[in-house]
């Protein structure tokens, strides 16, 4: 059998093996990137490899047509640090932080000096702290931190590039310094270039490139290598609005379609809201709040945001007829209390009514922007 | 958009080794050096003296056979240098011109050493001071260290692979040149055996090189890591070889002039230390077998160990230090 020469147990939690049914044909094994699969049984991939041609070492979407052994369970943290400590001079810039981040898109949140950047670059081994340990990625933190640079992707905040270097040259040359062969590191850098919307800019050197292109660079830098784990410092400055969305649609195609986790560290708000699927918040050196972005957002009480076209204040004497309570939230848009089916009747029902015609209707959310500043007072 | 959009694909493959890494950094930034047409012109003219030096060691070789040839040996030698080395190295000049063979050791070795002490020397200060203060500087004031070290790259890896780069261009000044000219030599010669009588001199050149490359490394990367304005890392190393020497030379005429014993042409005083051009010197003299044995042989050895150490250390703790927030 394809595993019975070692002892699994050995290696992993059992809690963290799904078992799946067996397939006649053969059997295939596979993990998210970045779960130690290949650390694990990187011996014996290649003659398994070989026998069946059935490995999967991928996305988590290919596991739906998986027909071997087990997967590594998804929910296992890429990232566990504990009682973290640092220290400059006499001030602790990390008061023993512990902190869990689970698969998926995590923004990093805090205020200047809350000890973002600090942890950021413990984590990559960049700092020495003065205490704490954890496992990133499957590897021990801080003694393999070699290593687990070796498999992450860093956009620092700064701006930062190698000067003389064409963009190309400077994106291989990052594919080379993670391990990548000579060749294989200029077409994986084409193609990371292609896929950062950097076109025949790629050819310039980069100290002439803007802030603009030079962020997209430090990204396709960061990817270069296929990371499993990717850490964004402030990745969208210096992107004009187009830009931008077009480079959160790219962070949030590499969560969703191809598995990836990433660490955004930002200061706007609706960059996370747009493509986080948990938050962090660091306050003071330590973790003020850690939570997944939706449940962050449920209201106490449930209800519906709207936004109307025109007449609000009609559109709010309608529903005070009905008996609808509501909270104005700006000038167009309002909170209304509670989601029954009769309510949101009544919703339409008013807008016909007032002549306020509904242009948006979902589910009322806690803002970001409130949870981030309560969590910072609190 | 490129013609074929193949959008993000993950990567699987070999990777290279984690310990070879540095080269990564040591081999592009000799690309990147190696770009300037200016360099590989003034590479081309440094390689003049070693056209030289070639020609006597042809005319050396021919002169065992010729006769007339050795005139052009004796007015090599009729120079006070080559005179007081000679009389140290307890050589005869007038054993050279009667049996060349006999003292070919000596001959190619002082014409090796001549090569390195003059020329090679002024042209390792002309390059390296052009070259290497942009090395370190650069990314410090660019903030390329960060992308590095965000690599599996220590600072010490850095470094090293920075050095590689002024490594390569001292072997491409003086390592290389004398060994071809060692090799040219061997087949000017018209004695089969030559090999065996002077297998050695490629090792000396070979030390001589590092003896030259390792400390003057060492000061030209610590000086890079200290400034982000590259011209003042090179200001500080063209100055370093010119008051250095302005020293020596005044405190060794001082000490003269007091003890009223000329130094000879060739000599050194214990002054030197305060110069890196003649304490390199010294060195390489010694590793050519060309010294007369006499005290303070550890003193330069100490200083060369004493000024590496220190420049490495200051080089990577800049580095090291700059990854705080």
């Amino acid at each position: 059998m394809l595993l019975a020469c070692c002892d699994i147990r050995r290696f992993l939690d059992p809690e963290n093996l799904i078992p799946i049914p067996r397939h006649p044909l053969g059997t295939s094994l596979g993990g998210r990137d970045g779960i130690g699969t290949k650390k694990f049984f990187g011996d014996k991939i290649s003659s398994v490899h070989a026998k069946y041609n059935r490995i999967v070492l991928g996305a988590p979407q290919t596991h739906t047509f998986l027909t071997g052994l087990f997967i590594l369970n998804r929910s296992e943290p890429v990232l566990e640090v504990h009682d973290v400590v640092k220290r400059y001079g006499n001030r602790d810039v990390l008061k023993g932080l512990s902190l869990a981040i689970p698969p998926g898109v995590t923004g990093l949140l805090g205020p200047n000096g809350s000890g973002k950047s600090t942890l950021i670059k413990s984590i990559l081994g960049l700092l020495r702290i003065n205490s704490g340990h954890g496992r990133v990625l499957s590897y021990n933190w801080p003694s393999e931190c070699k290593a687990i640079r070796e498999h992450i992707g860093y956009l620092p905040e700064d701006d930062c590039y190698l000067h003389g270097l064409q963009g190309i040259e400077s994106i291989q040359m990052m594919a080379r310094l993670s391990g990548l062969p000579r060749t294989e590191a200029l077409r994986r850098a084409h193609e990371v270039a292609d896929f950062c919307d950097i076109d025949q800019e790629r050819y310039r050197n980069v100290e002439t490139y803007s802030t603009g292109m030079r962020q997209k660079l430090k990204f396709a830098q960061a990817l270069v290598h296929d990371p499993p784990l990717i850490i964004l410092d402030e990745p969208t400055t210096g992107l004009d609005p187009s830009q931008r969305e077009s480079f959160l649609d790219r962070i949030r195609m590499l969560a969703v379609e191809k598995g990836k986790s990433l660490i955004v560290s930002t200061h706007i708000l609706h960059d996370v809201q747009r493509v986080c699927d948990h938050v962090v918040i660091l306050v003071g050196g330590e973790v003020r709040m850690t939570e997944s972005l939706e449940r962050l957002q449920q209201p106490i009480e449930p209800g519906l945001h709207l936004r109307v076209e025109e007449n609000l204040e009609g559109f709010e004497n309608s529903l005070r007829r009905r008996g609808i309570a509501f909270e104005r939230e700006s000038d167009r848009e309002l909170r209304v209390l509670g989601v029954g089916a009769d309510q949101v009747r009544c919703l339409w029902q008013a807008s016909e009514e007032s002549a306020a015609p509904i242009q948006h209707l979902d589910a009322a959310r806690n803002s970001l922007e409130d949870i981030f500043l309560n969590a910072i007072r609190s | 958009m490129p013609l074929l959009d193949v959008g993000y694909r993950t990567w699987t493959g070999e990777r290279t080794y984690a310990s070879t890494r540095w080269l990564v950094v040591a081999s592009t930034g000799i690309r990147l050096i190696w770009r300037g047409t200016w360099l590989k012109r003034l590479m081309v003219v440094l390689l003049i003296p070693s056209a030289v030096a070639l020609f006597f060691f042809g005319v050396f070789e021919q002169s065992a056979e010729d006769p007339n040839y050795r005139n052009i040996i004796r007015s090599v030698f009729a120079a006070r240098e080559a005179r007081a080395t000679a009389a140290r190295a307890g050589v005869n000049i007038n054993e050279i011109l009667l049996n060349p063979t006999e003292s070919r050791h000596f001959v190619w070795s002082y014409l090796l050493f001549f090569l390195f002490r003059y020329p090679q020397a002024f042209s390792m200060i002309l390059v390296i001071g052009l070259i290497a203060p942009r090395l370190i500087s650069f990314d410090l004031r660019s903030r390329g260290y960060l992308l590095y070290l965000s690599r599996p790259l220590t600072p010490a890896e850095y470094v090293l692979g920075k050095a590689c780069v002024i490594f390569f261009l001292l072997a491409m000044i003086a390592a290389v040149p004398a060994l071809l000219i060692y090799i040219a030599g061997l087949f000017l010669s018209p004695n089969p055996w030559v090999l065996f009588s002077t297998w050695d001199i490629p090792l000396r050149v070979l030390i001589a090189t590092c003896i030259l490359a390792i400390p003057t490394t060492a000061i030209a990367l610590a000086f890079s890591s200290l400034t982000q304005e590259s011209r003042y890392a090179g200001f500080a190393w063209f100055t370093l070889w010119v008051v250095g020497s302005v020293t020596y030379q005044a405190l060794a005429t001082a000490d003269q002039l007091s003890r009223r014993e000329p130094l000879r042409w060739g000599e050194y005083s214990h002054w030197m230390l305060f110069s890196p051009y003649e304490t390199l010197g010294y060195l390489q003299q010694e590793v050519f077998g060309l010294t007369a044995k006499v005290g303070m042989q550890w003193a330069p050895w100490c200083w060369i160990l004493l000024v590496s150490v220190i420049g490495y250390s200051i080089a990577y703790w800049r580095v090291a230090r700059m990854l705080r927030v």
